[in-house]
C-alpha cells in the first residue's frame, strides 16, 4: 500500500526478530512460548508445541488462509473485485476454537493476537480475527523514528502533490441537501468550504451527528447506535535506563494472567490484567535510547467517574487511579523481568480518558468499534450520496484496517478503471 | 412461527424503522420502487429483521434476488424453518 502511495521509500520498517517475533507468557500455566514470524512458521511452531491437536492447529490456519485468499481488500491487485461476506464472518473465533478442540492452553496461544483487535473471542467474527491476525503472523515491524515518520512522508507526499491538509478544522454543518448531495459546509472556523466528494474516517457516530435528519432513516440511526467500543488501553510510556541488553527490542511480549480472553476482555474483569510490552532501540539526543511501552487493556467504564473532566482538570481521584495502574504495571513489569523493577524509567502514562480526549475517540477504544459477529459496518457510501465511511471502524481495526478502507473508498469515488491504473503503475 | 406472526413483524420494521405507513405495506409492493427503498438502505433492512427475528442473515444471492415484500416474508419463513431444523432436538 505504501508502494502505491508513493511511500516505500519514505519509512523504514525496523523487523522484530524473525524467530521470536511474538513470546506469549501464560503466567497461570508457567508457559512461555516464541512464535516466529511467517503463517508457515507460527503453524510449525504450534505442531511442535501441540503435539496432540495437531487437526486443531491445521485446521485453525488453513481456515485463517481461506480468508485471507477470499477476502480480496487484503490485496491490493485484487482490490477491484466485489467483496462478499464469507462463511467465517457468521461465526465467533470461540466457537471456531470450541470445535477445534478441548485444549484451553492451545485456544488461549491462537487468541493471543486478540488483543490487537480489543474483542471478546465470542463476539469476533473469525473472519475478522483472522484478517486482523494473518497480517500480524506474517511479519510485526515498527517504524524507525516511529509514527511521526509516517506523519513526515506523507505530509512531504501531499506537499509534492499540493494536496492541502488542516489540522484542527472540522465540519460543523452542512450546508442545503440537494439531490441526496451535499457540497457545501461550515467549519468551525465560521469559513465555508465546498466539495464534491467527503470522505469520513471519524467514528460511526459521529458520523451520524453530522448528516442531515431526515436524510437518513430510523433503521440507519439504530445500526449505527448499536456499534459498541472495542477495549481500549492504559499505557504506560518509558525507558530502561543503561545496561547490557543485547535481545532489547526485538520481540513484543505478552504477559496473560489467565488463559480466559472472554474475561481479560471484559470491562468488569477484577482480576490481574493482561499487559503487552513493546521495547524499541531508539535514539534521543544522538544517544541509544531503549523505549518501553507498556499496555493493559482498559474500558471506559473504568474511568467513568471522571468522564466529564477535561485534560489538564482533572479531579484528584483519578491522579490517584493512574497512580495505581502505574504501580500495578511497575509490579507486572518486575515479576517477568527484574530489569525493569530495577532501572525502568516511567515518563508518562495514559488512561482510556487520555486516547478519547487527544485521539477523539469516543469511549477511548483503541480499535473503534467492536468488529462483531453477523455486524454491518458502516463502509462505503452513506445515505448523503457524495459522503462516504471510511476508517478503522468501518472494515478491520488498526492502521491496515484504515488503509485498506481507504483504498476500497477511493474505488467508490474515483471508479474501477482510476484505481486499477493507479495501482498497477505506483510514482 | 407462523406466516402470519412472520407478516406482521416484518411490517412493523417497515412502518417502525423506515416511516412507511401501514396501508402501503401489501405482499405484492416493490420494495425499492413503490416503498421507497433503495440499495443501501438494504443493509439497514438485514440488520432491522436480524434484531426482530434474531436470526443471522447474510448479504447473499437469496438477499438480491428479493423484490416484493412477499419475498421478504418467504425469506424469513425460510431461515426462520432452517434455523429450527438446525436446531438440537429437545434444545
Amino acid at each position: 500500500m505504501l508502494s502505491v502511495l508513493g511511500l516505500a521509500g519514505a519509512v523504514e520498517p525496523v523487523f522484530m526478530a524473525a524467530n521470536h517475533t511474538h513470546r506469549f507468557v501464560f503466567e497461570s500455566e508457567g508457559r512461555v512460548f516464541d512464535l516466529p514470524c511467517g503463517v508457515a512458521e507460527w503453524r510449525r511452531a504450534l505442531l511442535a508445541e501441540f503435539p496432540g491437536d495437531r487437526i486443531a492447529v491445521d485446521r485453525y490456519f488453513d481456515r485463517v488462509e481461506t480468508v485471507r485468499m477470499h477476502t480480496p481488500g487484503m490485496d491490493l491487485s485484487r482490490l477491484t473485485e466485489p467483496a462478499r461476506r464469507l462463511d467465517e464472518d457468521s461465526v465467533s473465533l470461540a466457537a471456531v476454537l470450541d470445535g477445534l478442540t478441548d485444549n484451553a492452553l492451545l485456544k488461549a496461544v491462537l487468541c493471543g493476537l486478540g488483543m490487537c483487535h480489543g474483542v471478546k473471542p465470542s463476539e469476533i467474527s473469525f473472519a475478522s480475527h483472522a484478517r486482523v491476525c494473518f497480517e500480524l503472523y506474517e511479519s510485526t515491524a515498527r517504524l524507525r523514528h516511529g509514527g511521526e515518520s509516517l506523519i513526515d512522508a506523507f505530509a512531504d507526499r501531499f506537499k509534492a502533490l499540493d494536496v492541502d491538509v488542516r489540522t484542527g478544522s472540522w465540519i460543523t454543518a452542512c450546508g442545503d441537501v440537494t439531490d441526496d448531495r451535499v457540497t457545501r459546509f461550515e467549519l468551525n472556523t465560521g469559513e465555508e468550504v465546498s466539495a464534491g466528494s467527503v470522505i469520513l474516517t471519524i467514528h460511526p457516530r459521529q458520523i451520524l451527528e453530522l448528516l442531515p435528519r431526515g436524510h437518513y432513516s430510523k433503521a440507519f440511526a439504530a445500526r449505527v447506535e448499536a456499534f459498541e467500543p472495542s477495549a481500549g488501553f492504559f499505557t504506560v510510556y518509558g525507558t530502561l535506563d543503561d545496561g547490557p541488553d543485547p535481545d532489547f527490542g526485538s520481540t513484543i511480549v505478552s504477559l496473560f494472567p489467565s488463559l480466559d480472553f472472554e474475561a481479560m476482555l471484559s470491562p468488569d474483569y477484577r482480576g490481574e490484567p493482561a499487559l503487552v510490552i513493546v521495547g524499541s532501540l531508539d535514539e534521543a539526543n544522538g544517544a541509544p535510547c531503549r523505549v518501553v511501552t507498556a499496555f493493559e487493556p482498559s474500558f471506559f467504564e473504568h474511568v467513568a467517574p471522571w468522564k466529564d473532566s477535561l485534560t489538564g482538570r482533572r479531579p484528584p481521584g483519578y491522579a490517584a487511579y493512574k497512580a495505581d495502574r502505574v504501580a500495578a504495571i511497575r509490579r507486572h513489569l518486575g515479576r517477568y523481568d527484574r530489569r525493569y523493577e530495577e532501572r525502568l524509567r516511567v515518563l508518562d502514562s495514559a488512561s482510556i480518558l487520555t486516547f478519547r480526549d487527544y485521539l477523539h475517540s469516543p469511549e477511548g477504544a483503541a480499535y473503534g468499534i467492536k468488529q462483531k459477529v453477523g455486524q454491518y459496518n458502516l463502509i462505503g457510501k452513506l445515505p448523503i450520496r457524495n459522503f462516504f465511511a471510511a476508517g478503522q471502524s468501518s472494515l478491520l481495526p488498526g492502521l491496515m484496517g484504515a488503509m485498506m478502507s481507504s483504498f476500497v473508498v477511493t474505488r467508490l469515488v474515483l471508479g474501477r478503471d482510476t484505481v486499477n491504473r493507479l495501482t498497477s503503475t505506483p510514482p | 412461527m407462523t406466516k402470519d406472526e412472520i407478516v406482521a413483524l416484518t411490517n412493523r420494521v417497515f412502518e417502525e424503522s423506515f416511516e412507511i405507513p401501514a396501508e402501503k405495506l401489501t405482499p405484492q409492493a416493490r420494495i425499492f420502487d413503490e416503498l421507497g427503498l433503495d440499495s443501501l438502505d438494504i443493509v439497514d433492512l438485514i440488520v432491522a429483521l436480524q434484531k426482530q427475528f434474531k436470526i443471522q442473515i447474510r448479504e447473499d444471492e437469496r438477499v438480491r434476488t428479493i423484490r416484493t415484500l412477499e419475498d421478504v416474508y418467504m425469506f424469513i419463513l425460510t431461515l426462520k424453518q432452517e434455523s429450527e431444523q438446525a436446531r438440537p432436538a429437545g434444545s
